[in-house]
């Protein structure tokens, strides 16, 4: 298969071009020899016009690619392909008419070939010429497009267009149709010489090198229209090919459109540099809002915010002053100033009385900068800038001038704005730093939970004599809650339950201590009471001094069917006697540990002994149930533990414990929070005998 | 929430409680406390007719002067507790190192 190479739109239209331009130039050589001969060579007048407007188009295609290609805003270099250009043609055009005079009334002169062949060169030169800046124009115009822009310049291409046909109509005579369509094609012109935008986009040296440009191209363009009329007068070229609408149209073009942009960008060179101060304003910015990462200094933000402030207000010298008390006190911004006449400085602004009411106000965000007059040798006019962060004035800047009042309204604002963006950067950047700290924190309370879950026993000893079951719940991630077993041989067990004041970390280490303690003391077979009296001098030592811990021990001997009991402060246990079918809660002395931190303990703790049956109940639990509260302030209590417990005596201690938590639930409110750590355990006796017997 | 109201009478410093004492507010009761020991006060009468709830937090404030009071001589007592505030008094044994009277005038006369 034969693989068509890929167009090259540029080549090709070159080609073309050529192609036209030296079937144009032999048609009308053609058609002059004939006439110089006497001869009819029967080409007419059309044939011409056709390939003109062909060789138009060709140029257009071609320049349009091109240009469209090569351009990316670049305005100087832009205007330097028209120039260029021009300088050519001009060139071209100029040698042409040099070798005429300088050959005076020669036979080469006269010579009507070479006439029309250097003719048709100038006329070829000034159509790339024109049609290509007509292209660079378009750019130049069509920069920031609106709909409205693009619409305008469609419409002057199609006029365009339509001119480049208008020589058939017209025939190349100069009437009144001819200036009908000129004084159109002007209007439509001055309007797309509006479209100026790019000038302000210029530097200040760009703009001077943009002047010289156009200035160049319209000299060009001047010359060139001047030479092409001159031909245009001259009878010996039988087919006027530059007297044509589309041509005279794209030189007004050209022409008025580098005059527009001469003239504004002339205009334009004294306030460029405002434009130029505005945009590094606008980039300072947007470097301020930007600058600091969360592994940044702030210093880097009030780095940039000091240079920004002096460019936005020509400042001669300036400093930022932190407040000793701040977290910043290493940061020390200087602009050229020595310290010692900063320090001059900073005593002269002290006797200011307007300074010193400004640096003493109770509102640091309502403070506004303030301008300040100086007597000093060099700086006469300082302006102070509070920087506040987060409501709190963190320090100062001090931008220094060395003319009298050297700080308008203009800069004063534009400062303040820039003060604004570095503070709220700057409290972004602490905001962010803290949740990072915050969020280290949960993961460690995390990790704290775990370890604490970890204390509580994961399987509840206990023989077949007793079932039980346990539950607890911390108000934060950790609490001071605690209950455990212990078997100490195959007839005796103990249970414990304990609660340190408080909640939250502190309870939680507390709460690990008891373990500790309650862990090595139950070991010592000691009975309750003693147990209480022992846990009370260990915790003594090691308690936080408003600190203290209640609990509840049981002794459960499933022999004798009796149960030891001492309560250390602790929320009275619910004892249920099935035989009775009622239940009590079992109150009497019992000081908590660590109250009395002395051997007077010993005095202020009891122990008692009772005996079980059968179906007994002993629900173990924590003040937090007794003290949870529902929406309206009441207490759960201890009455609705009661009958709570007196109505599922029958059911199985996971069922009634989780009878009571539900109970608990509801009544706190669907998503009420339970303001304290609260824990219980459920024993209920059964019928060993009858097990057995089974 | 806590409010706290002092006065003087019979020669007793008065600390009135209002509201709750938890977690959250039982350092301001400390506080009110040290001012009234450091002002070089002997008998000190906590009257808690408008007490609502004490949380543990609230107790331990308590509990931390019953040492410091016995070596400087300084009296403390407690009147007009409503029952549910006595309850968790009693629960915890502290009406047995703090004396608890039904009302000032029987806190006068001990």
């Amino acid at each position: 298969m034969v693989k068509l190479p890929p167009i090259h739109i540029g080549k090709l239209s070159v080609l073309l071009a050529i192609l036209v331009w030296l079937g144009l130039l032999f048609v009308d050589l053609v058609r002059l020899f004939g006439i110089i001969n006497e001869m009819d060579s029967g080409i007419s007048d059309e044939i011409t016009w056709i390939l003109e407007i062909l060789f138009f188009f060709t140029l257009y295609g071609f320049y349009n690619y091109s240009v469209g290609k090569n351009i990316q805003g670049d305005f100087v270099n832009l205007l330097w392909r028209a120039a260029s250009t021009g300088i050519f043609a001009t060139g071209i055009a100029v040698i042409t008419e040099l070798f005429y005079i300088s050959m005076g009334d020669s036979k080469l002169a006269t010579e009507p070939f070479l006439k029309n062949f250097f003719y048709h060169v100038n006329f070829a030169l000034t159509a790339i010429f024109l049609i290509s800046s007509a292209l660079l124009w378009k750019h130049l115009i069509l920069y920031q497009k609106n709909k409205k822009v693009v619409q305008q310049w469609q419409t002057f291409e199609f006029a365009m267009l339509l001119a480049m046909f208008f020589v058939f109509f017209n025939k190349n005579n100069f009437d009144y149709s001819f200036l009908f369509a000129m004084v159109i094609l002007f209007a439509i012109t001055i309007v797309l010489s509006g479209n100026l935008k790019w000038i302000p986009y210029l530097t200040f040296k760009e703009k001077w090198k943009s002047l010289l440009f156009l200035f160049l191209i319209l000299v060009c363009t001047g010359y060139l229209f001047r030479r092409l009329l001159a031909y245009g007068e001259a009878e010996i070229y039988q087919v006027n090919l530059t007297d044509n609408l589309f041509l005279m149209a794209l030189f007004m073009f050209i022409f008025t459109y580098a005059l527009f942009s001469f003239l504004v960008t002339l205009f334009n060179l004294p306030t460029s540099s405002v434009f130029e101060q505005k945009l590094t304003e606008a980039i300072n910015f947007q470097r301020l809002s930007q600058s600091i990462q969360p592994d940044d200094d702030e210093e880097q933000v009030l780095d940039i915010l000091l240079d920004s402030c002096m460019s936005a207000s020509y400042s001669d010298g300036a400093w930022i002053e932190i407040n000793p008390e701040g977290q910043n006190e290493g940061i020390n911004q200087l602009r050229f100033l020595d310290e010692a006449t900063k320090g001059e400085l900073s005593e002269l602004i002290k006797t200011q009385k307007s300074a010193i009411g400004w640096a003493s106000t109770d509102q640091p965000e309502m403070l506004q900068p303030l301008l300040v007059r100086l007597e000093h040798p060099r700086y006469e006019s300082t302006l102070l800038i509070p920087l506040v962060i987060n409501k709190v004035a963190i320090g100062r800047m001090v931008l220094c001038k060395e003319v009298r009042d050297g700080f308008n309204k203009e800069m004063v604002n534009i400062i303040s704005t820039f003060v604004r963006q570095a503070c709220i950067a700057v409290e972004n950047h602490r905001l962010l730093n803290q949740a990072i700290q915050n969020e280290r924190y949960q993961e460690e309370l995390k990790i704290a939970q775990r370890v604490q879950k970890a204390l509580l026993p994961a399987k509840l000893d206990h023989p077949d004599q007793f079932d039980i079951c346990a539950f607890s719940n911390a108000a934060d991630e950790v609490g001071g809650d605690y209950y455990d077993t212990y078997k100490l041989d195959e007839n005796r067990y103990v249970l414990i339950i304990g609660d340190v004041s408080g909640k939250g970390t502190s309870a939680a280490f507390h709460m690990a201590q008891m373990k500790g303690v309650f862990q090595s003391l139950i070991q010592l077979n000691l009975s309750p009471a003693q147990f209480m009296i022992k846990a009370n001098s260990a915790l003594s030592k090691c308690l936080e001094r408003n600190h203290f811990i209640t609990a509840s021990i049981f002794l459960i001997n499933i022999a004798e069917q009796k149960i030891c009991h001492s309560r250390a402060g602790h929320v009275p246990t619910l004892f249920y006697k099935a035989k009775e079918a009622k239940s009590d809660y079992l109150f009497f002395d019992g000081l908590g540990l660590g109250i009395l931190r002395n051997k007077q303990y010993e005095n202020h703790v009891q122990e008692e002994t009772f005996t079980y049956e059968s179906g007994d109940i002993l629900v173990l639990i924590t003040d937090g149930i007794v003290e949870a509260k529902n929406q309206k302030g009441q207490q759960f209590g201890f009455e609705r533990i009661r009958s709570l417990v007196e109505i599922h005596h029958t059911k199985s201690p996971k069922e009634i414990q989780n009878q009571l938590i539900d109970s608990l639930h509801v009544f706190v409110g669907g998503d009420g929070m339970i303001e304290d750590d609260y824990s219980m355990m459920v024993v209920k006796f059964q019928n060993s005998l009858a097990q057995t017997n089974q | 929430m806590l409010r706290l109201e002092k006065t003087k009478e019979n020669q007793s410093d008065i600390l009135s409680l209002f509201g709750e004492v938890d977690a959250s507010n039982s350092v301001i009761l400390d506080e009110a406390i040290q001012e009234l020991v450091a002002s070089g006060t002997k008998s000190l009468v906590i009257d808690g007719k408008n007490l609502e709830y004490i949380s543990s937090a609230g107790l331990g404030v308590f509990m931390s002067y019953l040492e410091d009071f016995q070596d400087q001589e300084i009296s403390m007592k407690i009147c007009e507790l409503t029952p549910r505030v006595f309850e968790v008094f009693r629960i915890l044994g502290l009406d047995q190192l703090i004396p608890i009277y039904p009302d000032r005038a029987a806190a006068f006369a001990e």
